[in-house]
């Protein structure tokens, strides 16, 4: 199996890509500016773009060179553009921490990470492979799982939602490179369009909350209770 | 010809005390010619320490022996640290085994301790709200630097900065880590916080915003000559543990003679030129931040030292 | 000819999709609809009875049809036809006739994705599929441009989306799990999982189960995922309503069903159960506390189909072919009676103008036939006999109280009964309270509103007095097939 024989380079290659990628989505949890948080999207999924190219040359998979430029082309440029356009259609320009401040966020995250890592350890130990890739990969996999749900948890804003669920989807992407690079094409294309359906789906929403609820703040969307 | 250890322990304390002034100079001359102005000759703190010495100093009635003592407490301890770090050689001196890497970081805090009780101790308003505003930037720097220290040892299996050093010199690939990187990305925020840059700049002189200057308020003549120029050298000593441990661990003599020592000043100086110049743009680029959000770039920086750990338990 | 009826089955909706949207003519949308529906009725039926003997695998093993999903297809075909009948009645009185052609597209297209989801092999493409219902049904939820609608519409996909997230993380693991032992690329269909599962580490099995469990049990509204459904069933319009409770909970239920029997033979299995178990209770509890204090007509029935769903996950959950059967049995009873009560909240709101409980009086002044209908109908989903779900519901409770879930069904038992008060207390003050303020204006389209409740409630009737020797026999064989359950 080729995570069986990664040598110590490939090791190096796809550990710091992700855990680059890991640190932009600890820009998204501590900036202030929404826009930031959409560009932060952007680099990452450049970044993760690169990591498939890099698993299919180094595996062998020349599939994942495909997969790599959809996914560089739809999540590194599609869908940045239409969450600018829904950004600049909506005029809003920060995120209000009402709940939690973005310090606290960052030590949150922070926690969150060394509590992924305690998982993915407990589920790879003795059993598998001790490659340490494995580990990696699934702690950063689950870590910004945990910290998109932290996203979606703790925001108020729209935006801040949907890059939650955003982060969510490419924290799953980067593990599947790198622990299922073999997962069947259709699958992973299908996948990608989706998201990107899921995105416009998300714009058409978001102005309706705008035009009929008068607000995208979850904060403020409080008419329906018990 | 070697020189013996005595005379290289003796040479490196010398360098810190008296390029101290000289980075410092250096600095506020750099920020001023970046925002197109003038600024001051970068030997100027030299003679502002040469006039305070011949000034006259003027105790407050309210003081006690904290007062007259804490300047100096500050002073050695920031003349004891060079001992331990790798300022000019690569080999450890002999008393360098006085105290490892957090013995180093404890020996700087005290002199900030000492210095923040006398702060307090005169009983001036701005001294309490300095040292009040010190210590909360203690507390929340002071986790940080702890990790990192935690990081590096974890990455080299030391406790020593030589040992840090060597590794550093000798395996690009431990240099290139993702541990690594974040821990010079940690320690650089430590760096801009208790250097006093922006964007917490707490060497202002609009006594609102004083942290550091307002805990010396009190003070004149020769007891703050000592206390700036303690406080120079622990801008020196954090750069020279910036780049002879983290960031840039070329350009350390390794045999020990006199020109040796001399390629080796140098060569720190070029190194800090270039640290310098990267907190200088840094400090231009940001404006200050509100004293609640000083928290932002230190959980940063925890954040940063906290993957450094993780990685290297990964990798 | 399973292929010729899968193409029917298919194309019916397809055809009525392409219709509506393509003529914009909302009376030509409506009886295409209608006429779809009816179609795949009739097809679903000889489907089930083709797959009963084994399943059937198609299209290069990307479509499988068995006897599971051939019994989620029927009911969701079932919903679909009554909601689609109903409809014709009511979108017309929301004087919304430009935009009906669009209602009746998604409405079809809803219908269409819950379809396929039951028919795929591969697990990462019904992913896809549940993903797919809930794009199109958010758009069905929000139909009414009100701020409410819009509201309910956002969370319903906030929620979800972040559920089935997990889901697909669940199933990135099982199918590393997977690799680990059929080797690095292989098609992941829900044979391969279940020849694989047993081999797989088991903390790695169990964190993607709970995974999977969690993700799509936020989908079919188990407690504590369920805060979207309150909202999403009560503002949708009231077809919308029924197709989402009848239909896709039980798609979604499909999923939960398929990975428990994929972990059925494991190390795990007997966890695997006691989590479906206590999900199953835990909403039952949910449910009860909150339909004793509800206030709106619509929310109350959302909170019962939580409820409802926390007992199918129960009989999953107890296992064995009496709990398996008494869950199939639930899914097909629950369409019926939620689909009734829906149509009857329905007709009370138009008739009211309001969604209060508190605004509704005298329904059998207004509704003299259809009002029985919804006071029999309420008694039903609270359990009573000789109603179906009572069927359903003994059976799940049979099946519990000879095994280790003896604590299970004692708190059902008693909740059971405070949900029966609950419930029909709201009814009474609705039926029998004097209230001479509360009026009601006279609305049209009786024919259309009426009939698919009579074709609701009669089957729950018959049902609830003889439960045909065809369908146990079909529960024991999906017992055996998919969840590998001893009789």
């Amino acid at each position: 199996m080729f995570l069986a024989h990664v040598n110590s380079l490939q090791a190096s290659i796809f550990s710091s890509l992700a855990v680059v990628s890991l640190l932009l989505t600890f820009v998204m949890l501590g900036s202030h500016w929404l826009r930031n948080y959409v560009y932060a999207f952007a680099v990452q999924s450049w970044l993760i773009a690169a990591l498939s190219a890099a698993v299919g040359y180094f595996a062998g998979y020349p599939e994942l060179y495909v997969i790599a430029a959809l996914t560089a082309l739809f999540r590194g440029l599609a869908l940045p553009y239409l969450l600018m356009r829904i950004l600049t259609r909506l005029n809003v320009k920060r995120e209000l921490h009402a709940a939690l401040q973005p310090s606290s966020s960052l030590v949150l995250g922070a926690l969150l990470v060394m509590f992924a890592f305690i998982i993915a350890n407990h589920m790879n130990r003795q059993s598998l492979l001790s490659a340490r890739v494995v580990i990696m990969a699934l702690t950063i996999m689950l870590s910004m799982k945990f910290i998109g749900f932290l996203m979606l948890a703790v925001r108020d804003e729209a935006v801040s939602q949907i890059l939650g669920l955003l982060v969510l989807e490419n924290g799953i992407f980067l593990g599947s490179q790198i622990l299922v690079p073999g997962m069947p094409l259709l699958i992973e294309i299908v996948i990608l369009f989706d998201l990107l359906i899921v995105v416009a789906c998300f714009g058409m929403l978001v102005r309706f909350l705008v035009v009929h609820a008068g607000t995208t703040s979850s904060r403020e969307l409080n008419r329906l209770v018990g | 010809m070697i020189l013996s250890n005595a005379v290289l322990q003796i040479l490196q304390v010398g360098c810190v005390l008296l390029l101290a002034p000289l980075l410092q100079g250096f600095i506020l001359k750099a920020e001023e010619r970046v925002q197109r102005s003038c600024g001051p000759s970068i030997f100027q703190p030299y003679r502002d320490l040469w006039k305070l010495f011949h000034k006259q100093s003027v105790v407050p009635e309210s003081a006690s022996w904290i007062y007259l003592s804490a300047p100096i407490v500050a002073f050695t301890a920031m003349l004891i640290v060079p001992i331990l770090i790798p300022v000019l050689t690569d080999r450890p001196l002999p008393l360098s085994d006085m105290g490892d890497m957090l013995g180093g970081g404890m020996i700087l805090t005290l002199g900030s301790f000492a210095i923040i009780l006398a702060g307090l101790d005169s009983g001036n308003v701005y001294g309490g709200i300095g040292s009040s505003r010190a210590v909360m930037l203690a507390i929340l720097a002071e986790p940080t630097l702890i990790l990192v220290l935690v990081g590096i040892s974890l990455l080299a299996k030391a406790m020593l900065p030589f040992v840090v050093n060597h590794l550093l010199l000798g395996s690009l690939s431990v240099y290139w880590s993702p541990a690594h990187l974040f821990l010079i990305l940690a320690f650089f925020t430590l760096l801009l916080v208790e250097t006093d840059r922006l964007p917490i700049h707490s060497s202002t002189h609009l006594e609102i915003y004083m942290i550091d200057e307002a805990r010396i308020l009190e003070y004149s003549g020769p007891l703050l000559a000592l206390l700036k120029w303690a406080s120079m050298m622990k801008q020196f000593i954090l750069y020279t543990i910036f780049c002879n441990v983290f960031l840039l661990p070329w350009g350390l003599s390794q045999l020990g003679g006199p020109l040796g020592q001399l390629g080796s000043a140098g060569s720190l100086l070029l190194k800090f030129l270039l640290v310098a110049l990267v907190v200088i743009v840094v400090e231009t680029v940001q404006s200050r931040l509100r004293f609640y959000r000083y928290q932002e770039p230190l959980a940063a920086g925890f954040l940063f030292a906290v993957l450094a750990i993780v990685s290297s338990q990964l990798l | 000819m399973i292929r010729d009826l899968l193409i029917l089955l298919f194309g019916a909706p397809l055809a009525a999709i392409v219709l509506s949207f393509a003529l914009r003519r909302p009376r030509l949308s409506e009886y295409a609809t209608v006429i779809a529906a009816v179609i795949d009725l009739g097809v679903s039926i000889p489907l089930l009875a083709h797959v009963v003997r084994g399943p059937v695998v198609l299209a290069h093993s990307y479509l499988q049809v068995d006897a599971l999903g051939g019994w989620v297809i029927l009911c969701v075909s079932i919903v679909y036809t009554f909601a689609s009948i109903y409809a014709v009645g009511y979108m017309r009185l929301l004087n919304e006739e430009e935009r009906l052609p669009l209602f009746y597209g998604l409405f079809s297209g809803f219908a269409f994705t819950m379809l396929a989801a039951c028919i795929v092999n591969n697990v990462g493409v019904f992913w896809i599929a549940i993903e797919l219902t809930t794009l199109v049904s958010t758009f069905l939820v929000g139909f009414e441009r009100e701020a409410e609608s819009t509201e309910a519409a956002w969370k319903y996909i906030v929620v979800v989306s972040g559920g089935i997230s997990l889901a697909l993380l669940g199933t990135v693991l099982f199918y590393w799990g997977g690799s680990l032992v059929l080797g690095p690329s292989y098609a992941m269909t829900w044979a391969a999982l279940h020849q694989s599962a047993p081999s797989v580490y088991p903390p790695l099995l169990l964190v993607s189960f709970l995974l999977v469990l969690v993700g799509y049990g936020t989908k079919a509204g188990l407690a504590p995922m369920h805060t979207w459904l309150p909202d999403a069933h009560s503002e949708s319009p009231a077809p919308v309503s029924a197709m989402l409770s009848g239909a896709l909970l039980n798609a979604s239920m499909l999923g939960i069903a398929r990975f428990l029997g994929v972990v059925n033979g494991t190390t795990i299995s007997r966890f695997a159960h006691s989590a479906v178990v206590g999900f199953g209770i835990f909403s039952f509890v949910i449910a009860t506390l909150f339909i004793v204090r509800q206030t709106g007509i619509k929310r109350l029935m959302a909170y019962s189909s939580v409820e409802h769903i926390g007992v199918q996950a129960l009989g999953l959950g107890f296992g064995g072919a009496l709990g398996v059967a008494g869950a199939l049995y639930h899914m097909l009873n629950h369409s019926l009676n939620k689909s009734l009560m829906f149509f009857g909240a329905g007709n009370a709101m138009r008739a009211y103008g309001t969604k209060e409980i508190s605004g509704i009086r005298h329904v059998l002044k207004t509704f003299p036939v259809s009002g029985t209908l919804w006071l029999l109908g309420a008694l039903g989903i609270a359990g009573a006999p000789p109603f179906a779900l009572f069927q359903s519901e003994f059976t799940i409770l049979r099946a519990g109280i000879g095994g280790r879930y003896r604590w299970a069904v004692i708190v059902f038992g008693v909740f059971l009964v405070i949900v029966f008060i609950a419930f029909l207390s709201h009814f009474r003050a609705m039926y029998f309270d004097e209230d001479p303020r509360r009026g009601s204006t006279r609305i049209s389209g009786t024919l259309w509103r009426t009939v698919p409740m009579w074709l609701a409630f009669l089957p729950l009737l018959v049902l609830g007095v003889w439960w045909p020797h065809a369908l146990w026999d079909l529960f024991t064989e999906i017992s055996k097939q998919v969840l590998g359950g001893m009789p």
